[in-house]
């Protein structure tokens, strides 16, 4: 089992639109402000197009800059 | 970044801090409005725990102390002072004993006593609490002294004290006082402290230094006779007790070599705190049925208690609200933040929570100014590069999209085109007025190029405010210099400016200019009444830019009269006028308190509110009726907007500018604009709750509109099987916007939701074909 956080897509059956495929649960990287995170996001595993849900935008990601720009 | 000495100044303005006068009244130092505030909410432990931890001698202190506090008590004409002396009977009487001083093996040092007065016993007290061990000499019985003094003290309780002090490594010893006495003790003991009440070898109270009360060598004195007003001599307790505290502080600093006289000034305590009395109404004193209060009745003496406190820029400001404090702990934090080197900067949100208003100032008797604080930290910060990016990000953006080339422009007054020749006057309406009333810009451009002699020009331009307020003085000097070489190109014409921040920035970018308000002018330039279908009576909202500015109030005021309305003037108008959230670029770091303050302000208003300033108009739309002054003003009422509720949002003011400098070139210039800014390059439908979503995150509808159209040509999207939705991203800057959106059967689009964040993440923002390239490399 992975230990790093995972987000889902928050709603609805996503495919990547040029590839044709369903996403994949992938680690991906997240930078900010001279800081990295893994983070597991729905990508499409052929073009490696990345989706990222608004739930995490406007929650724990938007909590994450917040908290880094006072560093 | 701040010296702590400069700190220290800037938070000695704020007096919240300082002692309530009962406590600077009583020479022990009591903390009177804690004690009552414990009373008041039945807390009688509490309020006894800090009777035994200030008083000395609480038994006796609370029988006999004369109480100045109750002479000092801001009650006194709202009702009486507080029954301060009846309070702690009752809470001597009715709650037991609640600490338990620790008795220490005395030390190698001794303190003599000569005199069982007041002020020698508090000096025994005291000294042999800090574990030295005393000798009182007295004259008579141990008692006789205080008896003769305080004749009303009761024998029981008085030998408790003195048998409790024993424990205490007091020694009672008898002796007649002489000089032999005096020398023996001063060669026998660390120090000596002689009770003026009670010995004749003390010298007069004006005769040694009244603040460590050092006779000569090591001996003190204190416990002299009080004089009332008309010259009687009494025994004050608590001035005895005082001066039996104040001798021991220096008697200990002998014993421990300590210096007499450093640190000592917090002594002598000074009324510093403010406390706006206006509205408290007055509360007789509640007598004691009996003899003695009964609890109910202690808890309602108690609670008359007006809680001494200024917090004056507090109750008017949501923002000094939010954190919970007042200025001079945010001053602290503020500090303390600009010294973190490595960790987390938790004060960021207060630096950057101030509208810069201003109006704590004026309604601070010390003057406090939380403007200067924050802009400063703002400075500080951003030359430190420690300025959180978001806070202030969109704001600048806006400032240069408002000083770009889609906004931007400068014209000079056709009829003057040919040939060198100059206006003498220009008209700066400010970016926000040309985002928000184009139409009504132009309609006044028209005006005072007709009115004016010599003719008028047209600047419509962002005149750096945000970048001062977001503390980025390089950035505001740029702009600064960029406006002064238009000006000076222009022959240096007269500016008219309609909005106060301009004002104030045009006043610091170009000092030797004629900057004058528009609405002075106005005001000149109509010496007669006009029509104006406004309402009857009004209140008036001066912009917090305009303060200070006598002139620019007066002009609105006499303007609105010419119109037929009567201005009813709000609470706190002119120079303690409050905020709409728009200063300080506040709107941008903390839209919560920016909202706050416009609500709150809005509130204060009776009548239908004329604001000078357009930005005053659009945040207050939605709360109350507004208008502004060109909605009454003959020149431009006709092309209003005043009954929209709502203000334009962020995209429509970007809009709004460009609008206005394609009308005007074309208009006075003849110049049709290659492409007009209204024409997209696709049909997108934004239904009114997402746009309000967008409001709020800051999301342009150009932003959407390039994000999709970049996704169609690229076609790096995502697709909803579920229900056809499209979703993708675009990274114009340093945000990344999401949009989920529908292709709709006529061509168009309808976008769904949309979003945004900071974080780069690989893959989730085009162009995404170099992304992945770059994935690859790192793989």
């Amino acid at each position: 089992m992975s230990l790093e956080p995972n987000f889902t897509a928050d709603d609805g059956d996503w495919i990547c639109s040029r590839c044709g495929v369903p996403l994949e649960q992938i680690k991906v990287q997240a930078l900010y402000m001279h800081s990295a995170f893994d983070v597991i996001l729905p990508r499409c595993p052929s073009c490696g197009l990345t989706l990222i849900p608004q739930s995490l935008a406007e929650g724990k990601m938007a909590e994450v800059e917040a908290l880094l720009e006072d560093k | 970044m701040l010296e702590q000495s400069q700190l220290h100044a800037i938070e000695s303005h704020c007096t919240q801090e300082s002692a309530p006068r009962c406590r600077t009244a009583c020479p022990l130092d009591m903390d009177v409005r804690t004690f009552l505030e414990c009373l008041a909410a039945d807390r009688g432990r509490e309020a006894r725990k800090l009777l035994e931890r200030h008083l000395p001698l609480p038994g006796i202190m609370t029988a006999v102390c004369d109480h100045p506090c109750e002479n000092a008590c801001l009650r006194r004409d709202l009702g009486g002072g507080l029954a301060v002396s009846s309070l702690e009977k009752f809470c001597m009487k009715n709650v037991p004993p609640q600490t338990k001083p620790l008795i220490r093996p005395p030390k190698k040092q001794s303190l003599a006593v000569i005199g069982a007065g007041l002020a020698g016993l508090v000096t025994a007290f005291d000294i042999s609490h800090k574990g030295f061990s005393v000798t009182v000499h007295h004259e008579g019985g141990k008692e006789d002294a205080l008896l003769a003094a305080f004749p009303s003290l009761d024998r029981a309780s008085l030998a408790e004290e003195l048998n409790a002090l024993e424990t205490f490594h007091v020694r009672f010893v008898q002796a007649t006082f002489d000089e032999a006495l005096l020398r023996q003790c001063s060669t026998d003991h660390a120090a000596v402290f002689v009770d003026a009440s009670a010995c004749a070898l003390a010298p007069g109270r004006d005769d040694i230094d009244a603040s460590t009360l050092l006779w000569k060598e090591n001996i003190c004195c204190g416990g002299w006779q009080s004089r009332t007003p008309t010259g009687a001599a009494y025994a004050s307790a608590s001035a005895q007790a005082g001066e039996g505290r104040r001798a021991g502080i220096t008697i200990q600093r002998i014993m421990t070599g300590v210096s007499l006289v450093a640190a000592r000034e917090g002594e002598n305590r000074k009324n510093r705190l403010h406390t706006p009395l206006d509205g408290i109404p007055p509360l007789p004193r509640v007598l004691p049925a009996g003899e003695i209060y009964t609890a109910e009745e202690a808890g309602r003496e108690a609670d008359r208690c007006i809680r001494c406190s200024c917090m004056q820029c507090v109750k008017e400001c949501p923002f000094l609200q939010k954190y919970k404090e007042f200025p001079r702990v945010y001053a602290r934090k503020l500090y303390n933040n600009a010294s973190v080197v490595r960790g987390t900067r938790t004060a960021n949100v207060i630096m950057n929570g101030c509208a810069l208003c201003g109006q704590c100032e004026e309604i601070c008797p010390e003057r406090f100014s939380m403007a200067d604080l924050c802009l400063q930290a703002r400075q500080d910060a951003v030359e430190r590069d420690v300025m959180p990016a978001s806070a202030h990000e969109f704001a600048l953006e806006d400032m240069a999209q408002a000083s770009g080339p889609e906004s931007a422009f400068l014209l000079e007054d056709p009829s003057l085109a040919d040939g060198d020749r100059h206006s003498r006057t220009m008209f700066f309406p400010g970016c926000q007025l040309a985002a928000s009333r184009g139409d009504q810009v132009l309609a006044m451009y028209r005006y005072l190029r007709k009115t004016l002699p010599g003719g008028a020009s047209l600047f419509s331009i962002c005149c750096g405010i945000p970048a001062h307020w977001a503390g980025r003085e390089k950035l505001f000097q740029e702009h600064a210099e960029t406006l002064r070489r238009q000006w000076e190109a222009c022959g240096k014409p007269e500016i008219l400016a309609a909005c106060s921040s301009c004002m104030s920035a045009l006043r610091t970018a170009m000092p030797e200019a004629v900057i004058t308000p528009l609405w002075t002018k106005l005001d000149e330039l109509m010496p007669e009444p006009f029509a104006a279908a406004a309402p009857e009576a009004m209140n008036v909202q001066d912009p917090c830019g305009a303060r200070h500015d006598k002139a620019w109030q007066k002009a609105v005021r006499s303007l609105a009269s010419k119109a037929g309305i009567r201005v009813e003037e709000a609470k706190r108008t002119g120079e303690e006028s409050a905020c709409c959230g728009y200063g300080g670029l506040v709107w941008n770091a903390q839209p919560d308190v920016a909202d706050a303050l416009a609500k709150k302000r809005a509130g204060e208003f009776s009548l239908p509110v004329l604001t000078s300033c357009i930005m005053c108009h659009d945040r207050f739309a939605s709360e109350t009726e507004t208008w502004h002054l060109f909605d009454i003003l003959p020149q431009t009422a006709s092309c209003g907007t005043h009954q929209e509720k709502d203000a334009p949002g962020l995209s429509a003011r970007r809009a709004g500018r460009a609008a206005l400098k394609e009308k005007a070139l074309e208009e006075f210039l003849g110049e049709k604009p290659a492409s007009r800014h209204d024409e997209e390059p696709i049909r997108l439908h934004i239904p009114e709750q997402v746009r309000i979503a967008m409001e709020r995150r800051y999301i342009l509808r150009q932003d959407v509109v390039t994000a999709i159209c970049g996704m169609e040509k690229s076609g790096a999207k995502f697709i909803n099987r579920d229900n056809g939705h499209i979703l993708g991203s675009w990274r114009p800057r340093n945000v990344t916007f999401w949009v989920e959106y529908t292709a709709d059967d006529d061509g168009s689009f309808t976008l769904v939701k949309a979003w945004c964040h900071r974080m780069v993440v690989a893959g989730a923002t085009q162009p995404v074909e170099k992304v992945i390239l770059e994935d690859k490399v790192h793989a």
